[in-house]
């Protein structure tokens, strides 16, 4: 197991009773293999990014332990930086520099050496090589945000919620993007709002709810066991077919 | 080169200084418009305006007027005082002079009265000694007595010094202040917000790292700016610095960290974008005023004094003044210097222990 974390505490101060405290995480365990897809489900606030965070060596871990490829988080969260990918939430960058810098720059954060271009070929970017972040889409944002992960040649990739606010098209390059590098060794542990991309996308998914882990298992054993009467395939398509074959499988942007 | 992630941020950080030239061309112009007006200014000062309204028409009066408009330092204006107190309002006049009807007799004190703008208390408060001497000594050409006194006045400082020479360390330390506090502050909220702190922590850099990247790329950027201030006032306006330069550029050093050390605490108090700008608002303008920077610290109340005196811009103000005017070595202003440390300390403790640097993702 690349990564193996029991018992994760997450406590944070009650925002209405400053006396009393919550976990937000609340004794979370995990263990994903190397070369898995892992997407953590849940609603918003059930502690996805916070659990990702504190595996990310990002947020002290008040209670329990990580390990990410047998290095501990808590003793060595620099050592664990080195050797992970992270794309997060929020993904704005500098003003005033074009991509091939910001890549230099992270690229430079690890002390490593890869070639800028080599990395927007991979996300499908070359193109922007010169252009500033702001002026690139939802999409092209979330690759560039990808390509910056991967400056380090990581282990493990960490994406929090990748496909939010995308278009299907971009959506859908998205996708691929991540089964490519899964394909290529890469361990990837992802939190996600959309279930088909969960469905599409992971081997194996946790269901978390206020800070509890309530449901692990292959996306086809939970359907299973927790939805086996509802019809599977329907017949005919959904709106998201609609809209691709009205518009295209194209990439817009 | 730039191998080490410290020097490859810091490089980065000076480059997007660079590129934002609106920052940088608004950052020059205050200052160099402040220096500018007082520079091209020729040093003469212009002589103080007066109205004067003559009741008596005696040639006491006649004499007292000849004398008074000889006096370089006044310009006299004759009229009658319904005219003079509508132009004293307006402000074309500093004062007004009226004299009485009874100024005929040399043996009795003649009252002359003396119209004010109250509101410009402070600055008739400083020429009214001059009006006193001025009308002193024509009382003594009118009665021929001898002075007992006459008071020459010699600089011990002896020095060829304007108002500009005076007031560019005082603004060069004000300047100083706030490109300080603009670019650690303002840099680490924005950062924050931008969630651009917390990708930069996903990455195996250490606080540490970011933390003295960004010093020392805004001390070079300050150096920069100071040192485009300090040649224009130099070459263009001729300014003299009496002290050494390399004594004062290290005052500007130590006091570009600690500003940069208090800038990272405002930082670090501010939770937002605005608030930030108040923190700094609080912390720079107060400042302005009390640190003796354009005014005097003496004009101040008593009670406020004290304070002013060890605010960090008077600190380093004061040093600087003291090397560039008074020709002061930097140990010399060794108290000065321990004060700025004093608040160095302060700027350090207070920023690292609001600063929680595990939970920059806010």
């Amino acid at each position: 197991m690349i990564i193996n974390a029991s018992n994760l505490v997450k406590r944070y101060k009650d925002p209405d009773d400053k006396s009393k405290s919550f976990n937000a995480v609340d004794r979370i365990s995990l263990s994903i293999g190397a070369g898995e897809i892992y997407g953590i489900l849940g609603p918003n606030g059930a502690g996805k990014t916070t659990t990702l965070e504190m595996l990310e060596g990002l947020k002290d871990i008040d209670e329990g332990s990580a390990f990410i490829n047998t290095i501990d988080v808590k003793q060595d969260p620099y050592k664990v930086k080195e050797i992970i990918g992270v794309q997060l939430q929020a993904n704005e960058f500098f003003d005033n520099m074009n991509l091939v810098e910001l890549l230099r720059l992270f690229t430079a954060l690890y002390k490593k050496t890869n070639d800028p271009v080599n990395l927007l070929k991979k996300v499908n970017l070359v193109e922007k090589a010169k252009a500033n972040t702001n002026e690139l889409s939802g999409g092209q944002k979330q690759r560039f945000s990808i390509a910056c992960a991967l400056v380090n040649d990581p282990l493990i990739l960490f994406l929090d919620e990748p496909t939010t606010g995308l278009d299907p098209q971009a959506k859908r390059s998205l996708w691929n993007l991540i089964l490519d590098l899964n394909k290529s060794g890469m361990t990837i542990v992802l939190t996600t709002h959309n279930m088909e991309e969960a469905e599409h996308l992971c081997h194996r998914i946790a269901i978390m709810d206020y800070g509890k882990l309530i449901a692990e298992d292959s996306p086809n054993n939970l359907i299973l066991k927790h939805a086996p009467n509802k019809v599977r395939e329907p017949v005919q398509g959904n709106m998201e077919d609609v809209f691709i074959a009205l518009t295209g499988h194209g990439l817009r942007d | 080169m730039f191998r080490s992630p410290r020097l490859y941020l810091t490089k980065v950080f000076i480059q997007i200084f660079l590129r934002n030239r609106q920052y940088i061309f608004f950052s020059l112009l205050l200052p160099i418009v402040i220096l500018g007006i007082v520079g091209l200014n020729d040093g003469e000062s212009n002589p103080i305006e007066i109205g004067l309204v003559d009741n008596s028409s005696s040639v006491i009066s006649e004499n007292f007027i000849t004398k008074l408009s000889a006096n370089h330092l006044f310009n006299i204006v004759e009229s009658d005082e319904e005219t003079l107190r509508k132009e004293l309002i307006k402000g074309d006049l500093m004062l007004i002079l009226v004299i009485p009807e009874d100024m005929e007799s040399h043996d009795q004190t003649t009252n002359i009265k003396l119209l004010v703008d109250k509101s410009q208390i402070q600055f008739i408060e400083s020429i009214k000694p001059i009006l006193n001497q001025a009308l002193l000594n024509i009382e003594r050409e009118i009665t021929k007595e001898e002075a007992m006194f006459d008071l020459t006045i010699e600089d011990v400082k002896s020095r060829s010094q304007n108002y500009l020479d005076f007031l560019l360390p005082g603004i060069m330390a004000f300047m100083l202040m706030n490109l300080s506090i603009a670019g650690s502050g303002f840099n680490v909220v924005e950062f924050r917000r931008k969630g651009i702190l917390k990708r930069l922590f996903v990455t195996p850099i250490k606080p540490i790292d970011f933390v003295s990247a960004i010093v020392v790329a805004r001390m070079i950027i300050v150096l920069g700016q100071l040192t485009a201030i300090f040649g224009f006032a130099l070459l263009i306006l001729d300014a003299h610095i009496i002290g050494s330069i390399m004594h004062l550029y290290l005052v500007i050093i130590i006091g570009i960290l600690m500003f940069l050390t208090l800038g990272f605490s405002i930082g670090s108090l501010a939770k937002t974008q605005e608030s930030v700008g108040i923190l700094a608002s609080i912390f720079i303008y107060p400042q302005l005023v009390m640190s003796g920077v354009f005014f005097p610290l003496e004009t101040l109340p008593e009670y406020i004094q004290p304070i002013a005196k060890i605010l960090p811009l008077t600190l380093v103000a004061d040093a600087m003044r003291s090397i560039a005017s008074d020709g002061l070595t930097l140990f010399q202003t060794y108290l000065d210097l321990v004060g700025i440390g004093i608040w160095a300390v302060i700027g350090t403790l207070v920023s690292t222990k609001l600063f929680v640097w595990k939970e920059v993702a806010g």
